[in-house]
């Protein structure tokens, strides 16, 4: 059936790229739709309980996203605490008030909260901080002062040092805060002065990158389609025909991208990269077609006939090697991180389109050229040849013949060392790094850091088991609370914690006359419910509800952390455990974390533990598809050889030298698998074909290191250059990417060439034995089948009862048929009824 | 035609000047129904705080007040009965016309009475979403007064504060009562135009003569939430003496008025 397809694009040509025409015209009309989606939320599912948890926590405690504007003045002594900075931020507040999208009652800034403090003849004042711009430098320092007085907002709203400021505006949707942030700065624009404004807070930096995403995806992307039109043009020296695998490139791009968006699915993060990925593979297969078409045309001299030859010729290791990398990805689909299931399948999906493409668009392509191009093909040898790399391939050949031990010696090593090496590797995620050093939220980032007691925000909500008796009150629970905020700063981590107790003791004080002695949580319950219905009587009042319920039966700790990183999140949080364990409370307690930084080391755990599942479970697939190929299981095995070698130490560096393992990384693990076999496919499939021809591994390694050889360094270098481009991308996850797929390719191209001939010289039985019996005659063979597919089921089992029935399911049900019916397709070609005579 | 020109515009400021007039009365007369009812008073308040989220927290307390003089000065003696944690609190309240309020409090479980320096009257009553002006009362000379218009028996006017300083409205128009003088309704706008609270008098009775409101409601459409306060035993001219709102009975409740 394939065949008759691909008869008929030989002959009706224009039908198929009219065809082609359609769909990429119909996908670019989807592109109107397009979504974006940069909230790292979304790295869990919607009903993931800790996601549900903090939506629940900040409906509960009026909890918002929040944007931080630091304030900061190098040139007065007294930093931001004079006049005319403090002028400015309280006109700037009452404009950034009348912004849509901004909930203006729950601003934090001097002008806009309410103070407890002592008054004239004894008395006690609650009043605004600011309640007007300041006419003198004494009343702008006793803003200060006041501030710093204050726990709510000390290290918070005023600096630790006292010199600057930081304004919390806090709006109703994540998505808006980019554009809030460029009209806040429009405000900032009207009151010139020495002052620096600083913005930061998560949802800007995700929001920023949402904008940046799309400058890496208009820069990347046309790169690397740059940078492979001039390989490919170095190889070729054919415009003409090169022209097709772009056009292929292209195409596959738009309708993955058009089928990605015409399903609904945002443009994330991960998304962004199909592209990327998909331009080098779709590549991949046409540059195959074209060399042996360049190779055989002299013979046949007839278009039609040579295509015919070759397509034929290469029907099956094209298949395989597009099979294994869809595989790859796919197995993305597995981890329960949304947008990486989302990128893993319709990256499978594009290579599945471009492999079609590939069989159908480039013989039409090929027929519609003029005929007078192809005068002299292949004869004058037009191909390049370089001395060069034929002398490496030269060299390689006698370092894997003759000293295959020392070779074998040093993988074993290698790998005990990488082994090593990776039981080193820090987890960790940060996503205001996903930045470069020198972008604006960085340097914002680091100077609201030195300044303030932490710009990264999480919540513990401690909840009592007894409702009734308004627990959080009694004193003895506030000195728990007390204890445990203190220990939480000894920890290093943490900057600044507030809770119910710090309110508490702080109106204590001032009622009892200033004095910081009493700055103690009072004796009984009815003492502190009356504080509390003292600071009732504010202008905020609804701030208590921040930290606590109206029925005093929760707590909410507000923790400041210094840094963003996910490992230090993750410490606290273990700290909290361990701490909660050895000192119970008072009285019977449950707890749980909220907030962004916590729902980051959440995803962040999934996604270790699910992309090992992900990596070993796309080890098995591709393990059984070689078994598949090659007929043999320690042809399989050894197949699988080199790029677990590359993998393991490509890993291990990132222990050595101490860079995260955060997202991209994880991601690359998996797919990275399905991608680099095909070199040790190309490379096993060659050596038993020429063997039958040569006879000795001697000859055959001669031969294998000439043509093959330099077609899998080739292809390496496609793939691997066609990374590159990403290292342009302003965003250090791009960047991430496309160094380690370079240097993956280009090392397990190595690794292949390197291991595979000393492994065959070791043992060439191992390659050469003839299998002609039956697959079920060998009982090994037919086990060892028997469990790769029970552990294949089993996983695509597993997987789909961690990640749930969704629409990406039936989608990859949906593929799994359709490769289904390639196989039944490709099992009923000639050449196979033929073998099977 | 100069001169009729000159006429009419000496008429049409007659006219402004009458009507603002009745402006001024309307208020003051609306002033002296809602806050000045009898020479004394007092009410037992059952306050319901309802925030965004639907959460209840229920306050108890009694209103004793005294006029010092007709529409000028007052005071106000509250004191908790429940919640149980806050019950024997006292508050104690001097309203002064054209400067700030004396305020005091006592909390018996510290012992302690405080003064209270209040800055301005628009701090929330008791963590309600009333502020201590909505219970005491605005005084009639800090805003401008404009007449909008009648309708369904009701004056609207429009207030606009005269100083803005510390004022999270810019404007608040009310509907009084034509037959009573009873403000029925006020909403505050803010500087964008938004309606951000509403005060409302759900239920008005006749006691000895004074209309008295009985149920009133104040709702937050900025944070979401209302408060509702229910009056009974509402009584006028009971007799009370001006010695109990001094800072001695604010330990000693005067219990024969609030009991």
């Amino acid at each position: 059936m394939i065949k008759k397809f691909m008869e008929y694009a030989l002959n009706k040509p224009k039908v198929i790229i009219s065809l082609v025409a359609v769909f990429v015209v119909l996908s670019l009309t989807q592109f109107v739709r397009i979504k974006v989606d940069t909230d790292p939320e979304n790295m869990l599912p919607s009903s993931s309980s800790a996601r549900v948890f903090n939506d629940e926590m900040k409906k509960e405690f009026a909890l918002y996203d929040i944007l931080v504007i630091g304030v900061v003045n190098k040139t007065d002594s007294n930093g931001v605490f004079n006049v005319k900075t403090l002028t400015d931020i309280y006109h700037i507040t009452d404009d950034i008030k009348k912004l849509d999208g901004v909930i203006a009652s729950e601003i934090i800034s001097p002008s806009t909260k309410d103070n407890i403090e002592q008054g004239d003849i004894g008395s006690v004042r609650f009043n605004w901080l600011m309640p007007e711009p300041p006419k003198t430098n004494e009343e702008a320092l006793h803003v200060r002062d006041e501030a710093q007085d204050n726990p709510m907002f000390h290290g918070t709203l005023v600096s630790e040092d006292g010199k600057a400021l930081a304004l919390y505006i806090p709006i109703k949707r994540k998505d808006l805060s980019y554009e809030i942030s460029q009209k806040i700065k429009t405000i900032v624009k009207k009151y010139p002065s020495d002052d620096k404004y600083y913005f930061t807070g998560l949802p800007i930096a995700n929001d920023q990158f949402g904008v940046e995403m799309f400058k890496q995806m208009a820069i990347s992307a046309p790169l690397a389609g740059l940078v492979i039109f001039l390989l490919m043009w170095f190889f070729f020296k054919s415009v003409s025909l090169i022209v097709a695998p772009m056009l292929i490139a292209m195409a596959t791009v738009l309708i993955t991208m058009g089928l990605l968006i015409a399903f609904g699915f945002p443009v994330h993060i991960m998304s962004s990269m199909i592209p990327i990925f998909l331009m080098p593979i779709a590549v991949l297969d046409s540059v195959h077609i074209l060399s042996e078409f360049f190779d055989k045309y002299h013979v046949y001299h007839d278009r039609k006939k040579t295509l015919v030859f070759v397509l034929d010729e290469l029907f099956s290791p094209m298949l395989f090697t597009s099979l294994t990398s869809a595989v790859g990805f796919f197995s993305l689909s597995f981890s329960p991180i949304p947008p990486v299931q989302v990128f893993g399948v319709f990256v499978a999906v594009g290579v599945l389109i471009a492999w079609a493409l590939t069989i159908l668009f480039i013989p039409a392509y090929i027929m519609l050229m003029n005929p007078k191009r192809f005068e002299g093909f292949g004869l004058s040898g037009k191909e390049e040849k370089s001395v060069f790399l034929d002398k490496i391939l030269g060299v390689i050949r006698i370092i894997t013949t003759k000293y295959f031990k020392p070779v074998l010696v040093i993988t074993v090593i290698l790998v005990g060392i990488s082994i090593y090496g990776i039981s080193k590797i820090q987890v960790n995620d940060n996503p205001v790094r996903w930045f470069e050093k020198k972008h604006p939220i960085r340097v914002a980032d680091k100077i609201l850091n030195e300044h303030f007691a932490g710009t990264y925000e999480a919540y513990l909500v401690l909840d009592a088991k007894d409702k009734e008796d308004e627990v959080f009150i009694e004193p003895k629970m506030l000195h728990y609370v007390e204890n445990l905020q203190n220990k939480l700063l000894e920890t290093g981590l943490v900057g600044k914690t507030t809770s119910l107790a710090d309110i508490v003791k702080k109106i204590y004080y001032e009622l009892l006359g200033g004095d910081k002695v009493n700055n103690v949580i009072p004796k009984s319950k009815p003492a502190v419910a009356q504080c509390l219905i003292s600071f009732e009587n504010s202008h905020k009042p609804d701030d208590l509800w921040h930290l606590t319920t109206p029925d005093y039966s929760k707590l909410n700790i507000w923790v400041q952390l210094k840094s963003g990183d996910n490992k230090d999140m993750d410490k606290v949080v273990k700290y909290v455990k361990k701490y909660i364990k050895d000192n119970p409370p008072p009285k019977e307690l449950t707890y749980n974390w909220a907030g962004l930084t916590y729902i980051n080391v959440v995803w962040q755990n999934n996604m270790v533990g699910g992309m090992l599942k992900n990596f070993l479970g796309s080890f098995v697939i591709v393990l059984f598809m070689m078994l598949f190929l090659f007929r043999s299981p320690i042809k399989a095995l050894i197949s699988m050889i080199p790029l677990t070698v590359t993998i393991l130490f490509i890993y291990s560096l990132l222990g050595f030298f101490g860079k995260d393992y955060d997202m991209p990384v994880a991601v690359l693990s998996a797919l990275t698998l399905g991608l680099s076999i095909d070199f040790a496919i190309h490379f096993i499939q060659r050596t038993v074909e020429v063997h039958r021809e040569k006879g000795t591994w001697e000859e055959t390694s001669k031969e294998m290191f000439a043509g093959p050889g330099r077609a899998i360094i080739r292809n390496a270098l496609v793939v691997a250059i066609g990374f590159l481009p990403l290292l342009a991308a302003p965003l250090v996850p791009y960047k991430t990417v496309g160094f380690f797929m370079f240097t993956i390719m280009a090392v397990s191209s190595l690794a292949t060439l390197f291991i595979l001939p000393a492994i065959v010289s070791l043992k060439p039985s191992w390659m050469f034995e003839e299998n002609n019996k039956a697959l079920s005659c060998k009982c090994s063979y037919c086990m060892l089948i028997a469990l790769f597919v029970a552990v294949a089921v089993a996983y695509v089992l597993f997987g789909y009862t961690t990640a749930g029935w969704k629409p990406i399911t039936f989608i990859s049900i949906g593929i799994v048929v359709m490769f289904a019916g390639i196989c039944h397709m490709a099992s009923k070609r000639k050449i196979c009824l033929m073998e099977e005579k | 035609m100069k001169k009729i020109f000159l006429l009419l515009v000496i008429l049409g400021f007659c006219a402004n000047f009458v009507f603002a007039q009745n402006v001024d009365e309307i208020i003051n007369k609306a002033n002296l129904v809602s806050y000045y009812a009898g020479k004394d008073g007092k009410s037992k308040v059952k306050m319901i705080i309802t925030d965004s989220q639907g959460r209840k927290r229920n306050r108890e307390f009694k209103i004793l007040r005294f006029n010092v003089k007709d529409g000028g000065e007052q005071k106000f003696y509250v004191y908790f009965e429940k919640p149980t944690d806050v019950a024997r609190m006292t508050y104690m309240v001097w309203k002064n016309l054209g400067k700030d309020d004396d305020r005091w409090m006592y909390l018996p479980a510290l012992d302690l009475v405080r003064r209270i320096a209040a800055s301005d009257k628009r701090s929330s009553f008791v963590g309600s979403h009333f502020v201590y002006e909505d219970v005491s009362g605005r005084g009639v000379d800090t805003d401008i007064h404009e007449l909008l218009g009648e309708e369904d028996g009701f004056y609207k006017i429009k207030n606009t504060p005269k100083d803005d300083q510390g004022i999270e409205f810019s404007t608040y128009a009310v509907w009084i009562d034509k037959n009573n003088f009873m403000p029925m309704k006020a909403e505050y706008y803010n500087k964008a135009g938004d309606l951000i609270r509403t005060i409302e008098a759900l239920e008005v009775k006749d006691i000895d003569g004074h209309p008295t409101v009985f149920k009133s409601q104040a709702t937050d459409f900025e944070r979401g939430g209302q408060t509702v306060m229910e009056f009974s035993d509402v009584q006028y001219d009971i007799g009370l003496d001006d010695n109990i709102f001094t800072e001695r009975y604010l330990r000693k409740p005067p219990m024969q008025w609030i009991q």
